[in-house]
């Protein structure tokens, strides 16, 4: 999984590659780019004082690395970690985060012009990470944005 | 332009090395050492400042490094003793000159407050032992041209007779209304004459003093006069001036034509040895300021062999190269000593370190999983196992000690400070260092330094007594003042002795009432008295003094010792003297850590934080309302946290009797108990950044990974006290 996410990149004319996963019953997609790597589930130490959606921190490789619970985070149930689980580990600007999710399915290659607004409705959440709608093969993929993914450092620091 | 700022760089980078070495020296000489390579390494030292200088066109820094070099030089060649006096000159020299260094590396040429008046001092000095010896010459006062010298040198022998007069006025020989032009007219009148003047004494307009004397000049005489007529002309102003008259050519009415012949070759090598400072930018200069001073020292070196006393060296030993050959054969042997460095950038030894730890933790869960695996201990895999743990240590500790350094690096800067210290306060004070090769890791040192300052600020200022009440308490008039370093069981002993008066309780304890830190009715032991010096807000200084008010007080430096997860004690006998003792660890890489398991997870406190371990009983537990609860230790009641309630692992509190508590001494000495379900052991452990990819947590200082592999917290113990006491004052 590793090799296909240092080979692969941005191509030319709009074409972007998209790594879309399970949660539950729905499937999402990030940025190919921001993802560092894929691995397994692995317990993670609680951390105290911290937003129910963040699992706790793990040991990658000597770096301290926090998983957060994507389907908590995005409104759903919380996610019971288990073998079968996965952690997309992705860069999101200074720093490394795990996201914790049910499946990885495929990398998508698409371009800009396939990406359909998001729908105005009433979720918060829904607003806060969903960037776009992606129709492939009669199902709908939701394309998330990472950079709200982690507790806002400010606000919850105070 | 970029090959020139580094080169640039590399003067400053070793103009620092130079300095150090400066220092070291004159400081082994105050000492008593008396190796001629020592002086011989301090000279080398200004001498490649000056070089450098030359090249980039320092006028300030060349300057300064001229005179001290010309100083020094009469401290070489024995014409001026290295007395105590003549060294605490220097000594502050050198500061000055590493003043000018560092303003020089900021703003291309700086100047100094204290640079014109040490200037004069070291002219002084050299000038004065010119004059204590009347065979040898009055050098340090002037320079001569080169261009006259080195035609006047090789042609004198056989050309007429003459003399070279130079002459340096008083200002008590203005004050008695002699007129040193009149003094000039009347050598005319002896013969040909060339004056030349030297104005370089004369300082900027604001500083000049209209009474004082500045001017001095060379007055070149050929003709037929005799030296004799010569003096008769400056007979009235005999001792209100600085006078040399001296032979050049064949002065054959000398008797000893040797001495004679000296002094030419003394006054070639002078001259050529000063030839660098009259052409700043010396073209060889970047070579001179990146190597050791090769290309200067066959003239300079040659005054030190024709100075020795007995065979007195031919008038070609200024163009042998043979004391070149001693100098640098020295300069060698030196560099040899020293041990082959090279330079590395900081981040990627700290790379290495940080795989170096991965690969620790790597083979510790490997180790792990091949124990699980049920793997015989006398198997291969086991062994095999064995001796890659044993490497990977061994790797760890050699990779540690890359960013170990000798704490003489922050002691260095140390004697500096007391002089500054001792001459603002009035109080004579010799500074011993001790155990300067004690290697701790770069971080630490870098943060020791101001702690450091501090305490050896508030040791001279409000440790030693004054002068006077030394002398009544029958102690000698020179305080001392000890800073020693040493490695004691894993971690760096940094003590900061002073034989002063010790702490004066009374005092101490009646301040910190007044200023409300106790309460008056409150039983101290002396050593709690001791102890209250680093109450924040405590400070004995009556009047805020320059040099250790400013606001900081030890409170601040215990803090910064804490937070090199060190701790710092006081032990002081009245009469005799204070000693701060400060514990730190080799390296902020690692922690000594208690691990303790709460509520099913694995916790590390700061073992530097701990003072006991206890086992609470039933009987010594008390309720405070609501779910605080206190517990009685040797009579006092202390708060006992449950760690796994403060850190939101669980909702009912622990009974106490059930775990284990870690009575802890937070910031500012506040005592608590943390109540932990079990203890599992003590451990080194590397400190990981929580911050880096996530955020800080309160309760947490940061993280590390155990053997098997899994992350665990260390806890932030000050954090955890004050946030119970918030709850605690919430329940009560």
């Amino acid at each position: 999984m590793n090799q296909i996410v240092s080979q692969s990149g941005q191509h030319a004319g709009g074409m972007k590659e998209l790594i879309s996963f399970r949660i539950g019953a729905q499937e999402f997609c990030v940025d190919i780019m921001a993802i560092r790597e894929i691995r397994g589930w692995t317990a993670a130490t609680a951390l105290p004082q911290s937003p129910s959606f963040v699992k706790g921190v793990i040991n990658l490789r000597g770096a301290v690395l926090p998983i957060v619970d994507l389907a908590s985070r995005l409104g759903f149930e919380s996610t019971e970690a288990s073998d079968r689980n996965v952690i997309i580990v992705a860069q999101i600007g200074e720093q490394v985060v795990g996201l914790l999710v049910d499946a990885v399915s495929d990398i998508l290659t698409i371009t800009d012009d396939m990406i359909q607004p998001t729908p105005d409705v009433a979720s918060e959440t829904a607003k806060t990470f969903v960037r776009g709608l992606i129709p492939m093969e009669g199902r709908m993929i939701s394309l998330i944005g990472l950079e709200r993914v982690l507790p806002d450092m400010e606000l919850e620091a105070a | 332009m970029d090959a020139l700022a580094a080169i640039r760089d590399v003067f400053f980078q070793e103009c620092e090395e130079q300095l150090a070495e400066l220092e070291s020296g004159l400081l082994a000489m105050e000492g008593g050492d008396t190796d001629p390579e020592t002086i011989n390494a301090v000279f080398r030292a200004v001498h490649s400042i000056k070089g450098g200088a030359g090249a980039f066109s320092l006028e300030a820094l060349i300057r300064f490094a001229h005179v001290f070099e010309t100083a020094l030089d009469e401290m070489r060649s024995g014409r001026l003793a290295p007395s105590s006096d003549v060294l605490k000159t220097m000594l502050r020299a050198a500061d000055v000159l590493a003043d000018l260094v560092r303003a020089a590396r900021v703003d291309e040429d700086g100047q100094h407050p204290h640079a014109a008046t040490l200037a004069e001092e070291l002219k002084a000095m050299s000038g004065a032992a010119g004059e204590a010896d009347e065979t040898e010459e009055d050098w340090g006062d002037f320079e001569f041209q080169p261009m006259a010298a080195a035609m006047d040198a090789p042609e004198a022998p056989a050309g007429p007779t003459g003399f070279v007069v130079t002459f340096k006025p008083r200002a008590d020989l203005y004050a008695k209304a002699n007129e040193a032009a009149l003094l000039l007219r009347e050598l005319g009148r002896l013969g040909a004459v060339e004056v030349e003047l030297d104005a370089h004494d004369v300082p900027p307009l604001h500083e000049m003093d209209p009474e004082a004397a500045y001017l001095a000049w060379t007055i070149t005489v050929t003709g037929d006069a005799d030296e004799a007529a010569i003096r008769e002309v400056f007979e009235w102003v005999d001792g209100d001036c600085e006078l040399n008259i001296q032979a050049i050519g064949g002065e054959a009415e000398g008797d000893d034509g040797a001495e004679a012949a000296f002094d030419l070759s003394a006054l070639l090598a002078r001259v050529q040895g000063d030839a660098p400072a009259e052409a700043a930018p010396e073209p060889e200069a970047p070579i001179a300021a990146a190597f050791e001073p090769i290309p200067e020292p066959p003239v300079v070196a040659a005054p030190v062999v024709a100075a020795a006393p007995a065979p007195l060296a031919p008038p070609a030993a200024a163009n042998e190269p043979s004391p070149d050959g001693q100098a640098g054969g020295g300069a060698r042997k030196a560099e040899a000593a020293a041990g082959a460095t090279i330079r590395v950038d900081l981040d990627r030894v700290d790379r290495l370190i940080d795989l170096v730890g991965e690969l620790v933790i790597n083979q510790a869960v490997l180790a792990q999983r091949v124990m699980e695996a049920g793997l015989a201990r006398a198997s291969a895999v086991a062994m095999g196992l064995d001796e890659l743990e044993q490497l990977t240590r061994e790797i760890q500790d050699s990779v540690m000690a890359i960013r170990a350094q000798p704490v003489k690096s922050v002691f260095q800067r140390m004697p500096r400070l007391v002089r500054e210290v001792a001459a603002m306060t009035g109080k004579p004070v010799r500074l011993v260092t001790e155990g300067e090769g004690t290697e701790v890791d770069k971080t630490v040192i870098e943060r020791l330094a101001d702690p450091l300052t501090h305490m050896i600020r508030n040791a001279i200022d409000h440790g030693l007594e004054s002068p006077e009440k030394r002398a009544a308490a029958g102690k000698p008039a020179e305080g001392v003042v000890r800073l020693s370093a040493a490695h004691r069981s894993g971690r760096i002993v940094i003590e900061v002795a002073d034989d002063g008066g010790g702490i004066n309780r009374e005092r101490v304890k009646s301040i910190a009432i007044e200023k409300g830190l106790i309460s008056a009715e409150a039983t101290l032991s002396d050593e709690e008295i001791d102890n209250l010096i680093f109450m924040p807000g405590f400070s004995t200084a009556s009047e805020v003094s320059d040099i250790s008010g400013r606001g900081v007080g030890m409170d601040v430096v215990r803090r910064s010792i804490q937070a090199l997860g060190g701790r710092i004690t006081i032990t002081s006998r009245p009469g005799k003297g204070s000693i701060f003792t400060m514990s730190l660890p080799l390296t902020l890489a690692v922690l000594d850590g208690m691990v303790v398991s709460v509520q099913g997870q694995t916790l590390v406190a700061p073992i530097t934080a701990i003072v006991e371990t206890l086992q609470p009983k039933a009987s010594d537990v008390h309720s405070l309302g609501g779910h605080a609860r206190v517990i009685s230790i040797r009579g006092g009641f202390v708060p006992l946290i449950d760690v796994g309630m403060a850190l939101g692992y669980r909702r009912e509190p622990l009974p106490a009797t059930q775990g284990v508590a870690l009575l802890i001494e937070g910031e500012g000495g506040a005592r608590a108990a943390l109540l932990c379900d079990a203890i599992q052991g003590q451990r080194q452990v590397v400190i990981k950044s929580l911050e880096a990819n996530y955020r800080q947590v309160p309760g947490v200082a940061a993280a590390t990974i155990l053997g098997d592999g899994r992350v665990a917290l260390i806890l932030d113990i000050d954090t955890i006290v004050a946030v119970s006491r918030g709850e605690m004052r919430k329940a009560g």
